[in-house]
């Protein structure tokens, strides 16, 4: 009994998380359509990246005592696996912030000209599959393998949604191409870092997936459902960045 | 021979050919179907690289196991290798044991590449006016002679991390063996990458790879940048795995400060390596889709800016040569003690600056940059920036000099060689501050004082501890102790020899050489020092040339030496050597403080049985 509530309690916390994020985009949306002060999108940015770290990368888990100290143990090498994982994120969070230097340093406050709706859709998307993989890592948590494989199975399909948006359709009809000067290099090269990760992401989500058909996973042990779900949402807070810096603040490039 | 085909070195490097040209083809395959000119070399040939690298990383076996665990197949935790015996050093092995001494190995291989590179354009600057060199091939072999060597420090601080870290602390292995194992072997097609470069056309950058000269330099210059991105990873997930290997593996009761200081060094080292590290590939991968799709980001006429890239680029350049001398400077201040059987002075402080040299070394990049362009009221802050390095580092001396004050210095050869480097960075620390400030640097920049400034440091920081390392830790590895005779020859080649030519470069850089350059105008009168200089390379490539024969020598034929050589403290000294398989058979106790030599009854560690 009250395990299923505790499940309960989980998924609506995640429910309530997603619709805080979604509100913030739309706020987000109108203060780039009405005031445009790139502070507040900065601001808008940082509590929605702060919210996904918490609620969804459960950062929290990192600085809880150990509860078993034998080092041969499940839960010690769980930990430092967790450790692991964060630092590769510090890491590529490097990259990703470099790229969103160079984009400051040569394009200050313009954008490159892009189609503010399907900017919209596929951030939509990614925040979409973000709220599932949540659902998902949940779900496994408290044992209930087939909400597991639909959620997983869902957060795939809009992954490969995002990719088909952005490489498929924002690549092809944006007004620009990728030796077209400096907004099109910044565009082409954080999409495709981005991209990257996410198809890699994906990659993992199929894997996730087949290991979880096959009954690989168990509420106790499912140490890679968790790390897959962490690299999602660090790639979602990654675009949570990259969206405003691309397609909301300041003018555009003429 | 089947044995032979059966080592993974062997099926990496056969997978690597095989990937390049199934990389080269699709490329060009992808080309023809869309009706472009078929052939065309550039994205060819890097494309064929990158997949290369990867299927020598499959053929390697160093990603057997992810792929198992992908498959949902079971990936056993330890996996025996004792029935290999010498092959298991040519395949993935997960032991730390082995991997260290796979870094060490690679690393002196490329050491070795690096320096023949500088002895021959050494050669060539012997003379005014080119003698045997084109300039291409001169450029080529300063900037190759530079990133070589880079790659070789990178790798040959990764062997002692590897080799020490867990042994220190007290662990029977790095907390991901895996991941420990595809950071070395993703060196090796990087290495390999990296010297291709040599027969596409080389490159004449020198070794920072600067646009807009590297967005038309020839195709070498991406074998470089690929190369250097890849071997990034290895630096990357090496600082990965040191980092939560000292979080999670600490042997009871070795608190942050009981904690060697060669372990403080190492975790400073990989907290920049981590980080810093993407920055350099970035800056790299930038220009690559510069050149490959022209992404204008450094091309003014697309309303790029060149000096980013410099940012970028010395954001991890800068910090990288912290990443060089900081385990360096670990080790001597690991080895003083031993051999002046005095405790470390300031033990606290000593780790301490440590972590205080990485964290300033971040802010200090544009130092390099007073010359480039940038904005005027950077150079101030970045100076002052700077300056502040060399608190923390005067820290590290304050305490080497109070640690042999009336010690009882024995002088073998580790010894020897960590006092040289503790004299030769001293010199190259003095000289920095005239760099670091903005009215003489602007007078420096570029010219051969620099040049001197960073071969101090460099074989201050690095390559004198890393042989004194080797000699102390050799024993450790092989059961057998190095010869004495020829390692002391060895240090007297190379020290004094050494010492003259960073001098001499200093000199001349002061009196107006410019760096990089391939010839000199007779005039200046410096033909009699670079002809020294040269004479004096040659000398030092010969003691290096002496230690090498002496390691191949001594694994077989060497003193056995079972036991605690050097009257270590260290817990790893107080099991017999060589290092058994899985390092600790009984678990210990930290219970004193790691450096209190000479003070009777004290103890650092305690076995598991032992009697009290």
């Amino acid at each position: 009994m009250s395990a299923s509530t505790d499940k309960t309690t989980a998924l609506r916390l995640g429910l309530l998380v997603f619709f805080g994020l979604a509100l913030l985009t739309a706020i987000e949306f109108g203060i780039a359509l009405l005031v445009n002060f790139w502070q507040l999108l900065l601001l808008v940015s940082l509590f929605k990246a702060g919210l996904v770290l918490y609620y969804y990368m459960h950062v929290g888990k990192l600085f809880q005592p150990d509860r078993d100290p034998d080092r041969e143990s499940y839960a010690y090498k769980l930990a430092t696996s967790r450790i692991g994982l964060w630092l590769f994120l510090i890491s590529d969070s490097f990259i990703f912030g470099g790229l969103l230097i160079s984009r400051i340093s040569l394009l200050g406050l313009q954008r490159p000209e892009l189609n503010q709706y399907l900017g919209l859709a596929v951030t939509s998307v990614l925040l979409v599959s973000s709220f599932f993989m949540n659902r998902a890592e949940m779900a496994m948590q408290h044992g209930d393998r087939k909400q597991f494989v639909r959620s997983v199975g869902v957060t795939l399909v809009l992954g490969v949604l995002f990719l088909a948006g952005v490489l498929g359709v924002e690549w092809r009809i944006a007004p620009f191409g990728p030796s077209d000067g400096v907004p099109g290099a910044v565009f082409y090269s954080m999409t495709g870092f981005h991209a990257f990760h996410v198809f890699t992401g994906v990659l993992f989500l199929i894997i996730v997936l087949r290991n979880g058909l096959r009954g690989r996973y168990s509420p106790e042990k499912h140490w890679g459902v968790e790390a897959c779900a962490v690299y999602w949402h660090f790639v979602d807070v990654v675009w949570i960045f990259f969206y405003p810096a691309l397609y909301l603040i300041g003018t555009v490039v003429r | 021979m089947k044995k032979f085909l059966s080592l993974g070195l062997v099926r990496g490097l056969f997978w690597q050919m095989l990937g390049t040209a199934v990389g080269i083809g699709f490329v060009t395959g992808v080309r023809w179907l869309m009706k472009l000119e078929a052939w065309k070399a550039e994205p060819a040939v890097v494309f064929g690289a990158l997949i290369g690298a990867l299927f020598f990383l499959y053929g390697v076996g160093a990603v057997d196991g992810w792929l198992k665990w992908a498959a949902g197949e079971e990936t056993p935790e330890h996996v025996d290798e004792s029935g290999l015996g010498w092959r298991r050093y040519f395949g993935t092995s997960l032991d730390h044991k082995v991997i260290g001494i796979q870094y060490l190995v690679f690393s002196l291989i490329l050491m070795s590449v690096g320096g023949s590179f500088a002895l021959i354009f050494r050669t060539e600057l012997a003379e005014t006016q080119m003698q045997f060199l084109s300039l291409n091939r001169y450029n080529t072999f300063m900037s190759l002679h530079g990133i070589v060597m880079i790659v070789s420090i990178l790798l040959g601080i990764a062997a002692f991390m590897n080799y020490l870290v867990p042994l220190m602390i007290g662990a029977n292995d790095m907390a991901f063996p895996r991941l420990n194992a595809f950071s070395f072997w993703i060196a090796v097609p990087a290495g390999i990458i990296l010297l291709s470069s040599l027969f596409l056309g080389g490159f004449d950058t020198g070794w920072t790879g600067y646009p807009p000269l590297s967005a038309r330099a020839p195709l070498g210059m991406q074998m470089f940048f690929l190369g250097v991105s890849l071997a990034g990873f290895s630096s990357i997930f090496g600082g990965l795995n040191v980092i939560a290997t000292v979080i999670r593996m600490r042997a009871t009761g070795m608190a942050a400060f009981r904690m060697p200081i060669f372990v403080w060094a190492a975790l400073a080292t990989s907290l920049i390596s981590l980080t810093a590290t993407q920055l350099i590939g970035l800056s790299f991968q930038m220009v690559m889709l510069q050149r490959l799709f022209g992404l204008g980001f450094f091309d003014p006429s697309k309303g790029g800016n060149p000096v980013l890239f410099q940012h970028l680029f010395w954001f991890y350049s800068h910090p990288a040569v912290y990443v060089f001398v900081l385990p360096g400077l670990g080790l001597i201040s690991e080895l003083l003690p031993v051999f002046a059987r005095k405790p470390l002075f300031g033990y606290r402080w000593v780790a301490m600056s440590s972590l205080a040299i990485a964290l300033v070394g971040f802010l200090v990049w544009a130092h390099h940059m007073f010359t480039s362009g940038m904005a005027e009221y950077l150079r101030v802050p970045f100076m002052y920036s700077t300056l502040l390095v060399a608190v923390p580092t005067g820290v590290k001396f304050f305490s080497w000099v109070a640690t042999v004050w009336r010690g009882k210095i024995s002088f073998e050869t580790p010894m020897l060689f960590v006092l040289a480097g503790v004299i030769v960075f001293l010199l190259g620390g003095l000289s920095g501050p005239p760099n670091a400030t903005v009215s003489t640097d602007l007078h420096l920049h570029d010219t051969y004082y620099i040049v001197g400034h960073f071969h101090d440091t460099m074989y201050g920081g690095y390559i004198f501890p890393f042989f004194a390392a080797i000699y102390y830790w050799f024993p450790k590895m092989t059961g057998r102790r190095a010869d004495e005779k020829l390692g002391k020859l060895s240090f007297w080649l190379i020290a004094p020899s050494f010492t003259v030519m960073s001098l001499l470069m200093m000199r001349i850089g002061l009196l107006g050489m410019r760096r990089r350059i391939a010839d000199y105008d007779p005039a200046l009168g410096f033909q009699p020092f670079h002809l020294m200089m040269t004479v004096c390379a040659f000398l030092t490539a010969i003691g290096v040339l002496v230690s090498f024969i002496n390691f191949i020598y001594s694994i077989k034929k060497g003193k056995s030496a079972t036991g605690n050589l050097w009257n270590s403290r260290s817990p790893e000294w107080q099991v017999p050597s060589p290092m058994p398989a899985h390092n600790y058979d009984r678990p210990f106790e930290v219970v004193g403080e790691p450096y209190d030599y000479g003070l009777p009854g004290s103890r650092y560690v305690k076995f598991a049985g032992d009697k009290e």
